[in-house]
């Protein structure tokens, strides 16, 4: 009875929220799911074709391509991101001084748009009039100069490093308010029986903060699949086609080619390999609480 | 429980299939009458419309349009001009006012007779045909609108089935060989008229420690412009465009496209492309040929509209139709070109000032302010070359046809195939024979021949 009263007064709280999600998710999945099935002229008239978009994704050499492309730069992205995210905000969490200047200067590149950073890795990419290569042949490591977005071997780590550089300050404020979280007793606890800092942070800090660092890494791989806009910039899915990525792609089949359905068909695999990934990572990555 | 759980899957689910239901495809509000050919003159009324233009906002090619809109405005009582930025990047938000009934009433891209997939809005019935007022002898003339165009643009603006006109040129966009010729002077080099001159004014230029020629390796159409010229000499527009964009054929058919492929890889062999290409933007490659980094350029003749800015006062520039193939079986004289097309919406409110719009656009007297002020190329006959590009109108007089830029793959799923492969051959990824074999392995696939 007291259970049946509560479900009632709950449903109309949770009934704008439910409205909004109808609205901005349902409605968008079904309709791209509608636009997938049907074949566009560049005027937007379409033709229902069923599941002949579905079909032709499935031999695309150039969907799977950049299928490739966007899971390797989810890969090289959270190698590039976590560990360092994570030391900096190991280390911001200390006491140590200019704490705050410090913390201005890993955050300043969250504010500057993508188009801003982009054109300015781009130029510092530069392989003669940039910056990096000319400060590595004046340290005489001239060796590791390369045409970084031009050489398909470095482009997609190229693009995927001023991602994470953008980036990087959001992932260190959520990592510093969760070193913050932590019990003090329990780490000063740790310190007295004689553990090290090292060992307080690896036996102590990492298992008590598994629940954000899930969190964090669904978030990254979601964040990560639907990459478009670095791509998009610096290399156009360049040189033939290393980084092209499945946001890149869509939006020249889209728009270069009006090919809305079939680029409707691409967003809805889309969605089911983001879904699914984020499942399994969940899966992966659960544990049980840890009582404190 | 299960009343909760209907009410929320009611709630979440029925706004999105309602929106869904509401939603749906096609193109466009009805055409609104067309005034008549003969008085549509007589017909311009005030009011406001909105024109696609070209240019950037704040670049002087833009007040120069806003001046002469400003000329309309004045002499219409209420015309009210709004201009919108029409060009690359913003295409995708404007043609998808198009498809919701939200058109410009004078728009660009929106039709090329040379390129099928160009076709799709006027055969649905959105653009005015503009052939009966093209028709209509032009009272600042004499003679019919239409005759002040050059002949060789007519296959832009001309539908290849119905022959209606869909669009009128405000300027043209050539592929031409950009050369500094100061530095050639200074080293004795003759500018290059046919391919071997090229590889020989290569050379030289590289024993002067001049990069020969400027690319850029971040955007692979650009570095296809190269293959794109070379088939047009070996291989022929027609067969070109009908293996590369339409699927007839076979890109193994004709020898012409290894040759060209050969001569691209022989060009590559030489090193004659700026030191690090592969990671330069084409805005650097373009600063560094005319910071006399690099010896030359292949590029659409808007370059030195587009690089006002950092071209030096001193700069000696030359211009050059793509060179000739000794041997080849292709358009030796032909070149490649966009003709910059406006289209009227057919639902436009406003017809008649739309059509004055295009008709002040396109007169010799504003063609040719526009030619020396400005630096376009006019499709207009008798418009003076832009002082410059010294001697394009006498490319274009040359030239024994036009043909459409980039063979209409642009628009064609065969880009992603075909610039690509180009590329990897700039890049010594792989030779001419592998890129055949790729580009035709690719091209069966895209058009299922």
């Amino acid at each position: 009875m007291h259970k049946a009263a509560q479900r009632r007064i709950i449903i109309p709280f949770l009934m704008p929220a439910l409205a909004l999600l109808g609205i901005f998710f349902i409605y968008p999945l079904v309709k791209t799911v509608d636009l997938s099935l049907n074949e566009f002229s560049r005027t937007g008239m379409m033709r229902f074709v069923g599941i002949e978009q579905y079909r032709l994704l499935a031999g695309d050499p150039a969907f799977f391509n950049s299928l490739k492309n966007t899971f390797l730069m989810t890969l090289i992205g959270s190698c590039m991101l976590f560990p360092p995210a994570m030391a900096i905000a190991w280390a911001l969490s200390q006491r140590i001084h200019g704490e705050r200047f410090f913390r201005f200067v890993v955050f300043a590149p969250v504010v500057l748009s993508v188009a801003v950073v982009s054109l300015m890795w781009k130029f510092l990419y530069h392989p003669t009039l940039g910056l990096i290569n000319p400060a590595l042949k004046s340290m005489g490591l001239g060796a590791l100069a390369k045409t970084w977005l031009g050489d398909p071997a470095t482009a997609l780590a190229a693009v995927t490093f001023v991602s994470v550089w953008h980036g990087i300050g959001i992932w260190i404020v959520l990592l510093c308010a969760g070193f913050e979280r932590l019990p003090a007793d329990v780490l000063q606890a740790a310190r007295i029986d004689g553990a090290g800092e090292w060992r307080v942070f690896r036996s102590i800090m990492l298992p008590m903060m598994r629940d954000l660092l899930r969190m964090l890494a669904i978030l990254w791989v979601v964040q990560s699949l639907q990459t478009f806009a670095f791509v998009y910039i610096m290399t156009a899915g360049g040189p033939f086609g290393s980084t092209d990525t499945v946001g890149t792609l869509m939006y020249r089949v889209a728009f270069d080619r009006a090919d809305f359905g079939y680029a409707a068909a691409i967003g809805v695999v889309l969605v089911l390999v983001m879904l699914t990934v984020a499942k399994l990572l969940n899966k992966v990555m659960k544990r049980d609480d840890l009582q404190y | 429980m299960k009343v909760a759980l209907k009410l929320v899957a009611g709630l979440v689910l029925v706004p999105g299939l309602a929106l869904t239901a509401c939603g749906g495809g096609g193109a466009g509000r009805p055409a609104a009458k067309a005034p008549d050919a003969k008085t549509w003159q007589q017909d311009i009324k005030g009011g406001p419309i909105e024109v696609g233009v070209l240019p950037a906002v704040g670049t002087p090619s833009l007040t120069f349009l806003e001046d002469v809109a400003a000329g309309i405005e004045k002499d219409y009582a209420g015309a009210d001009l709004k201009m919108t930025f029409a060009n690359t990047k913003a295409r995708p938000a404007l043609e998808q006012r198009w498809r919701a009934g939200d058109a410009l009433d004078v728009d660009y891209t929106m039709f090329d007779g040379t390129n099928p997939a160009l076709l799709d809005w006027a055969d649905e019935g959105a653009l005015l045909d503009l052939k009966p007022y093209l028709d209509q002898v032009d009272t600042d003339t004499g003679k019919p609108w239409l005759d002040q165009f050059s002949p060789a643009v007519r296959q832009f603006m001309e539908h290849p089935a119905t022959k209606k006109i869909y669009g009128v040129p405000s300027e043209l966009s050539l592929q031409v060989l950009f050369y500094n010729a100061a530095l050639f002077k200074k080293n004795g080099i003759t500018p290059p008229a046919t391919w071997d001159d090229l590889t020989t004014a290569a050379d030289r230029l590289k024993a002067a420690g001049v990069d020969p020629i400027a690319v850029t390796g971040l955007f692979e159409p650009y570095m296809g412009m190269w293959s794109d010229n070379l088939w047009l000499r070996t291989v022929g527009y027609d067969k070109a465009h009908g293996v590369l964009t339409e699927g007839k054929g076979h890109i193994t058919d004709d020898p012409g496209f290894l040759k060209g492929l050969q001569l691209l890889q022989d060009l590559r062999d030489r090193k004659s492309f700026l030191q690090g290409f592969e990671g330069t933007d084409f805005t650097a490659a373009q600063a560094q040929f005319f910071q006399g980094k690099a010896g030359m350029i292949l590029m659409g003749s808007w370059l030195v509209s587009e690089m006002a800015d950092v071209i030096p006062e001193d700069f000696e520039l030359g211009v050059l139709p793509f060179p000739t193939v000794p041997g080849g079986t292709g358009d030796e004289a032909s070149m490649l070109a966009t003709a910059q097309l406006m289209s009227v919406s057919a639902a436009s409110e406003n017809i008649p000032l739309s059509l004055e719009w295009i008709h002040r656009v396109t007169s010799a007297e504003t063609q040719t302010r526009r030619a020396k002020e400005i630096g376009e190329v006019s499709a207009v006959n008798g418009v003076p070359s832009p002082p410059g590009l010294p001697g394009i109108s006498d490319i274009v007089t040359k030239a024994d046809r036009l043909q459409a830029s980039y063979y209409g793959l642009l628009e064609s799923k065969a880009k992603d195939i075909v610039y690509p492969e180009i590329a990897k051959l700039l890049f010594g990824k792989q030779d001419a024979q592998q890129t055949l074999d790729n580009l035709d392995a690719g091209l069966r696939r895209v058009h299922g021949n």
